[in-house]
Order: structure tokens, then sequence, then C-alpha cells
């Protein structure tokens, strides 16, 4: 296969990241309601304040109509899925016409949701098993190794996010953290697509400690962030 | 999308019928099934689903427990008395005849001492609830008793497919079965892993032992891949080594577990297991030996057993029971055979269960001579009148008979699973409620207010 | 009291290899009041790492499991057992009141256990019970052939023939119809080169040997390897093993010898 653009390796990595966004956000949303249905109806605060953010809604039920279907709301599912179209849709000829459709069909059953009458897992059922076939039709129509290889480092890296983020239980940190190391070790070497290391031994060194993430996250998330910030060229002089 | 969420309003607090298709449809989609057969062929059915939850309050529900917690530890109590000193019968509480004669008795684990000395780590005991509201015990299941894993999931898709009947509610979220199983296993774990041991995919409770293995972390395994080794139990690996093995959840009945010990045509049983588990290597989940306290005869004793043991009187109360083995029950039960429910006390599943009232005269009398000839065969019972409850059919509603199967488990502590299978009959005439028998289950909600 | 030499030797060959074979053997003489070994040694091959345990009933349980190929499984016994069966045994079990699968009596065996005990004018269960043997003896002849280790007490005395099991077998089906508890013993005895089975019944205090196929009473003369409820419960080999579909071949020989 010929190279891959660094505008499109670009894409192909913030797809990665948008679709699995929707994805997690979703589910971690689902395991949310369950609190607030007959635990803690103030639970979504906490989810507030994993993102900075401040309650504004008044209620967990305005609350999660918004994480899920308001497209001016940047940490919504909506939203999410829009960008993951909008990199797609300029990613035709990588990821085929076919995988580009789910994206769409997720969009549309996104839409079906908001004015189903069901409760809210059940009508976000099928955009998960649409978004399942998505990533079937990834693993399975694109050809090249490469290509496959950034978008799924923009799912892990997205995942790892969000599961800091959210505070997952440290297991489910530590298997993502090694699934995410596994994807970066099939970037081939001198690809412009390459990891800073630097801020890979800073993910190591907290993630693989005793305690984990737990009160490092911020340090984590900025490690995460800048994982594939181009590094700065040291002017090494060849004679 | 529907978003009920605490300090909304409150919505119906029930689940509707509506609700109901889809919870079906979901347990469809989960693979929800038990298998059955019939005419010789292996059928996986869905187990039908009632929407309408039986509910039950907290006061009634604590007394259920205490009743419970205490019949469970008498009958732990009892089986280690049996396997070992034998006061129970020497003091004259049980006649002997009807703890050796029993095919649940297995002399071969005369002497064994279970890690921590439990016997019955998770009992089904099945009640019924009168018309009077009283709780009757009808049945303690001590074996291999199954169905947990039925409202476990029914909860979860219910909560799913309905979360308005749970908004701001007290009902106790039921969810917890696993962990409360594994820690179980855990207590009596004698180091190693966790496994559950299945006799395959063709079982009718196969879905039960997949799900339970997935949410206990235990492993899934099938004889072929166990072996006993210096009186160990292991797992062999796909790389070719072996794992310990310290608790077996095994879900295959006692004759069929080890045929060196027991029954030596046995194709789904693990050689040597006995010897590995008398030796304290393994904690055998639920202890081999059991059916001597969970025998249909046997449970007429068990209130005497627990003001012997425990020097309590039984909170719960066993169905009026008559013994044909004892000369003034059995003059009684030929008196009364017509209205009385006979059960074969080697029988399980519903099978073997006569109800006098649907025999004819000759019948009757043929029933008789029977009851004479092997008196230590049968127990009769009064016919409760037990309390109907509502199901939906064809998008009515209509009243059935149901059963509750409550979940004891036994580890540090003797606890009471706060949910239970409600087991109901879908024919309006019969009071059998067993899943072979074509019955349906409801989810059980316990309050905690 | 005796002292008698013994060896006892199984060999099991297989026409094709077995792997994954369990087994459980009970060839340890039973130390008891009234055998007391003096000497022992047990050899088993292929070379398998073995565990011993001791069952409900009293016997050792030798396992071992041999994962690898293998087309035999040899184990021989010998050693030097005092032996005085004047001496009380007392380690009784209720399950030894009750018939067994193999005990169970028909509709022939209980008609002779009526018209035997009807006769009977012995009290003592000892003396019952070898009124009972003489009777049998009387019913059945000893034949090999006619049975093997699967056939109960009322198929055997259907047949009017059987060898030691199935006198024992039946033996212990009259006695226990008589309400004598009674229990099977596998074990060596002189002069006969294989293992041997024989009834030992329970006179209320204390253990008594009949040695049905014999007619006479336990002497001093037998070692006890194994005891249980029937047969089943003392077989002195038990296996399983996976392979192609295997005949076995199994050679036993056994010297029991004063010395």
């Amino acid at each position: 296969m010929g190279t891959i653009s660094i505008e499109h390796g670009d894409r192909l990595f913030w797809l990665g990241r948008y679709a699995e966004r929707v994805f997690t956000t979703i589910k971690s949303l689902e395991r949310l309601y369950d609190k607030l249905i007959d635990k803690d109806p103030q639970h979504y605060i906490k989810y507030l304040e994993c993102f900075g953010l401040t309650d504004t809604f008044g209620s967990g039920e305005s609350f999660l109509h918004s994480f899920i279907f308001d497209k001016d709301n940047c940490c919504s599912v909506s939203y999410s899925l829009e960008r993951a179209y909008d990199n797609g849709i300029l990613l035709r000829e990588e990821i085929t016409s076919e995988a580009l459709a789910y994206i769409q069909l997720a969009m549309d059953s996104l839409e079906k949701a908001d004015l189903s009458e069901k409760g809210l897992v059940v009508s976000l059922l099928p955009v998960e098993d649409i978004l399942y076939s998505f990533w079937g039709c990834i693993y399975d129509a694109v050809y090249d190794e490469e290509i496959k290889n950034i978008i799924l480092c923009g799912k892990s890296v997205e995942r790892l996010e969000l599961y800091v983020r959210l505070r997952y239980r440290k297991e489910l940190i530590d298997r993502e953290f090694v699934r995410l190391c596994r994807n970066l070790s099939h970037i081939p070497k001198n690809t412009p697509y390459r990891y800073n290391t630097a801020q890979l031994s800073v993910l190591v060194e907290i993630i693989q400690s005793k305690k984990g993430c737990r009160g490092r996250e911020s340090e984590v998330l900025t490690a995460l962030g800048r994982l594939f910030e181009p590094v700065k060229q040291t002017g090494r002089v060849i004679l | 999308m529907t978003i009920a969420a605490a300090g909304s309003k409150r919505s119906e607090p029930v689940v509707t019928v509506a609700d109901a298709g889809e919870i079906n449809d979901l347990l469809r989609r989960y693979g929800v099934k038990f298998g059955i057969y019939k005419n010789g062929q292996f059928k996986e059915q869905l187990f039908p689903f009632d929407p309408i939850p039986r509910i039950i309050g907290a006061e009634d529900f604590s007394r259920i427990e205490r009743g419970l917690i205490q019949r469970v530890r008498a009958l732990n109590k009892f089986l280690f008395d049996i396997y070992h000193e034998k006061n129970i019968i020497s003091d004259g509480i049980v006649p002997e005849d009807f703890v050796y004669i029993s095919s649940g008795y297995l002399p071969q684990c005369e002497g064994i001492s279970p890690p921590n000395g439990i016997y019955s780590h998770i009992s089904g005991i099945d009640l019924v609830q009168g018309k009077d509201g009283e709780w009757y015990i009808l049945e303690d299941n001590l074996r291999i008793p199954s169905g947990a894993s039925y409202p476990l999931i029914a909860r979860e898709l219910t909560r799913a497919a309905s979360p308005g009947a749970f908004t701001g509610s007290d009902i106790i979220d039921n969810r917890d079965y696993a962990a409360l199983l594994r820690e179980t296993m855990d207590y009596v774990n004698c180091g190693g892993i966790n496994a559950i041991l299945t006799p395959g995919r063709y079982n009718a409770a196969y879905f039960e032992h997949s799900y339970l293995a997935e949410l206990t972390g235990a492993a899934l395994v099938q004889n072929d891949e166990l072996f006993v080794e210096d009186n160990i139990l292991y797992q062999k690996t796909y790389s070719g080594d072996k794992t310990k093995i310290g608790a077996l959840y095994r879900r295959i009945s006692d004759e069929y577990l080890d045929p060196l010990t027991f029954e030596p045509s046995s194709l789904i049983g693990i050689p040597n297991l006995m010897e590995a588990y008398r030796s304290g290597n393994v904690a055998v989940i639920n202890a081999p030996g059991n059916g001597a306290a969970d025998d249909k005869g046997i449970y007429y004793f068990v209130p005497k057993m627990i003001s012997y043991y425990l020097s309590e009187e039984p909170v719960l109360k066993n169905a009026p029971t008559y013994l044909p083995y004892y000369e003034q029950d059995r003059e009684y039960v030929l008196d009364n055979l017509s209205r009385l429910v006979i059960k074969d006390v080697a029988e399980a599943g519903g099978y073997g269960v006569v109800f006098g009232r649907d025999l004819d005269a000759s019948a009757l009398a043929a029933f008789r001579d029977t009851i004479i000839k092997e008196p230590r065969r049968f127990i009769a019972q009064e016919v409760i009148d037990f309390m109907d409850l509502p199901i939906i059919e064809n998008g009515n509603e209509v009243m059935r008979k149901a059963d509750l199967r409550a979940f004891v488990l036994s580890g540090k502590t003797t606890r009471v699973w706060a949910s239970g299978l409600t087991r109901f009959s879908r024919d309006p005439d019969s009071f059998v409620v067993n899943s072979s028998q074509g019955g349906g289950f409801k989810d059980t909600w316990v309050l905690s207010r | 009291m005796k002292r008698l030499k013994f060896s006892f030797s199984t060999k099991l060959t297989f026409d094709n290899y077995v792997h994954d074979h369990s087994f459980a053997l009970r060839f340890t003489p039973i130390e008891s009041p009234a055998q007391h070994l003096s000497a022992f040694e047990a050899d088993i091959s292929p070379f398998v790492s073995v565990k011993n345990t001791s069952d409900a009933f009293g016997n050792t349980v030798t396992c071992g499991f041999i994962r690898k190929e293998h087309r035999f499984l040899d184990f021989e016994i010998a050693g030097i057992a005092q032996v005085d069966c004047t001496v009380p045994k007392t380690d009784f079990m209720p399950c030894y009141r009750y018939q067994t699968a193999y005990t169970k009596p028909d509709a022939a065996l209980r008609e002779f256990y009526r018209f035997t005990a009807e006769d009977c004018t012995f009290t003592d269960p000892f003396e019952r019970g070898m009124y009972f043997s003489d009777k049998l003896s009387g019913h059945m002849r000893y034949e090999k052939g006619v049975t093997n280790t699967k056939t109960t007490a009322a198929e055997s005395f259907a047949l009017k023939a059987g060898v030691c099991q199935d006198h024992a077998h039946i033996l212990l089906s009259l006695l226990r119809m008589d309400n004598i508890p009674c229990r099977y013993a596998a074990g060596l005895a002189c002069c006969d080169g294989e293992t041997h089975g024989w009834t030992e019944l329970w006179d209320g205090t204390r253990w008594r040997g009949i040695d049905p196929a014999n007619n006479c009473p336990v002497t001093d003369d037998y070692i006890v390897l194994s005891q249980g409820r029937d047969f089943s419960d003392c077989a002195i080999d038990r296996g399983v093993m996976f392979g192609q579909y295997t005949n076995q071949l199994q050679l036993i020989t056994s010297s029991v010898m004063q010395i």
C-alpha cells in the first residue's frame, strides 16, 4: 500500500476516537442511569465533575437527555457521532462505503431513539448494535493493516481516556492500557504517525504503578492527549 | 426514549404489557433458555417470563429470611451429624430407616468433613403462600438447586425495558447474587481457582451454568478437562499445563460425580474426585451426600431438627404432612387419599406428584395398595390453598398458582438472597409449576421498606 | 493366631495404548484388632505417583493417575500378616443393615428366606448365619463362568450357580432379610489362587466371618483386603482410562502360606 498522508492519518485516528467516544459514553451513561433509577438521583453530578463541569441541568433526566441527544453539547453521544461522520466522510477510500454507512445508520437510529417510547437502555440498543457492526466492518473491509491500526490506536486512546476520567476500576484500565500498547507496537518505524515515547513513559510509570492512576488522573489525561504530538526535532547534525 | 430517573415524577410502579414483549425479546436475545428432552430429542425452550413481579414486603421477607436461615443452619447441622456422630438418631428424633434407606444418603461420605463444615452452600427452598398469608415450606433442595440465574438476568433486562417501575423504588437490587455466590465459593476454596462443572451444552440448565461462570469469574469446566493427581483436582490447560481447582461448584448429581466411588458407568464424572475431596484438597459445592437431608421423607422431620439442633421454634411452617410409614398417619392417608397430594420420595422436578382428587375409584384403590406395600416410598400432604398470582395471558390478567424458590447461601454466614425464582403454572387447573412441566417464571421483588 | 505370608499380583494388559488412566486400588490388608501387618510392600508399574486415603468403610485406597500413553498396569503386594479371628472387630456402620443393588432379593430369594428362616431354630446371629450358609450350599453349586462381577444375588440364586462373590451376596441378602447387619469382605485365603470373597455378620457386639462358598466359618487363614456393603465397595481395582476401543486382559495370582 502506498503512503498515508499526515492529514488522512489524523482523520483515521480521530475517526477511531470519536466512534469509541460514542460507544463508551453510551455504556457509561447506562451504568450511571442504573444508579439514578433507585440509588442516587444526584449521581450524575459526579459524572459532570469528571469533566470539570458543574450542574446546570437540575435533574438526571435533563442531564441524560443532553448528554445523549444534544448536538450542541460537546460531550454528548450525538455530537461525537457527527464528528465521527465528519472524519469518516473524507476516508471513504480507506474505510469503504460500507463502514461509512454504519456511521450514518447509527446517527439515524440515535434520532429514532430520541423519539422512542421505550426505556433508555432498550432504545439505545440498536445504536450499540450498529457500532459493533461498524467495527466488524473495519476489521473485515480495511485490508491495509497500517490504516486499520491507526483507527484502533485512536479507539484505544479514547477508551483509556474515558476510563481514566470516569474512574473505572484499575483492572479495566490496566486491560485497556495493554490493548493500547499492543496497538502502538504495530506502528511501523519511520512513519509520520509515530507516538511520543516520552509521553508513553509517563503513562507506563503511572498506570503500572501499584496505585495506578488514582489521584494522578490529570497527569495521565495530559500524557494521553500528547501521545501523538510530534517530537520536537533536536537538530541532529549529520557530518 | 423515556428517561425515568429518581427525583422525576414516579410513573406507574408496575411493568406494563408493552414492556413484557420487550423483555421477552431481550430474554431471547440473551439466550435465556432451558433445555428439555422430548421424545428423545433435545430442544431448547425459552423460559416464559411473566412481567408482573411477585412483590414481597419488607416485614414479610424478614420473617421468611429468619425462617430460612434457621432452616438451612439446622439442615447443615443435620448433615454433619448424620455423616459423623448420628446423635439425632440415637436420641430418637429421626428414625434411622428414614436416613439410611433414603437414596440421597451415601455411606461413602461417612466421616468426611467438608471444608468449614458446610454441606449445603446453595440451598433452594421452595415455599408457597397460603390464602391466609402464611408462608409454607414445600420442599428443600440441597443437591444442585437451579434457577437463580433467571430472575437475575430478568431483573437486569426489566430495569432496561421498564426503568419507570424502579424509579425511586424500595425494590432491593438482586444483582448481587454473583457476588454472594463468589464469596460462598471463596470461603470454602482449598487453594486454587473456582470452577463450575457442567455436564455440557445439552443439560437443561446450561444457560445458568455458563451465565453464573461468566458473572463469578469461575472457570466453566467439563469432566474431560479435569483430572485428579496426587489427590488434587486439576484443570488441564491449553498449553499442556495444569491449574489447581480449590472449589468445584458442580452441577451434576452425586451418583455421576466419581465413577471410581459411585456409578462406574458415569461418563460425566471425575475419577477419584472423592479422594481429593476426602483429603481436603477441594471443596465440592454442594457437598456429596446432601440428598440425605432433602429427601421428601426427611422433610417431615425438619421442624424437629430446628428444635433439636438450635433449640429454637421453627419460624416457618411445613405444609401439613403425613408419613404412611407411621401406622397412625397411614390410616389417615388411606382414609383421606382422595383429597391429599401424594409425593413419591424418589422423584424430583414435579414428577411423581399425584393429587388424590384426580384419581377415579379404581386408580384410588390401586394407589392405596401401593402405599400399603411401600409405605416408606410416599409422603402425603394436605393440599394447601395457596394464593394465586396474576399473570398476563394474551394481553389479559389471569390468576395462576405460583410458588417461590428462595436461595440461601451458606458461607461465613448464612444469607438469603433478597429475590428468588417465582414459578407459575400456565395451566389454570395445575398446581405443578416446574419449568420442565411447562411453567413460566416471574421476578421476585423484595422491598427494603 | 497364625502368621501368614502372602503375595498377590495383577497384570492388566491393554491391546491398545490408553492414557489419562485414573485408578483406585484397595489392595492393602486392613489393619484391625484381628489382623496386623508385620511386613508389607506394594509395587505398581509403570511408575506412577500414588496417594493413600482411607475410605468410609475403613479400606486403604491407593489412587493414581497415568496421563501418558501406556499399555499395561501391573500391581503386586507381598507381606506378612498376623491373623487372630478370636480378637473382636467392632467397627460397625448402620448401612450394613440395608440391602443394596447387589443384594436386593427378588420373590424367589424372599421365598427361600421365608422357609429357611421358618425352619431355623437358632437365635444366635452367627448360628443363624451358619444355618443359612448350610441351606444355601444345598441350593447353590460353585461354578465359574456362569456369572460375572455385575451379577446380583437374585440372578445367581436363579442360576443356582456362581462363584464366591455370588455366594457371599446371597448370604448377605438372607442375613439382611433376617435383620442381621452384615458386610462383604474381599481378600486372600489359603489354598485359593485368586482373590476370595466372603461374608461377615454382626452378632450384636462384634464381626464374625462366614465363607458361604466353602460353607464354613472364617478362620485365621483369611486375609481381609477390603470390606463394605457389597462387592462394589470392595473392588480391589477400579479404573477409568481413555483410548481407542480396548480389550483388557487381567491375570491374577495370589498365594497365602502359614509360616
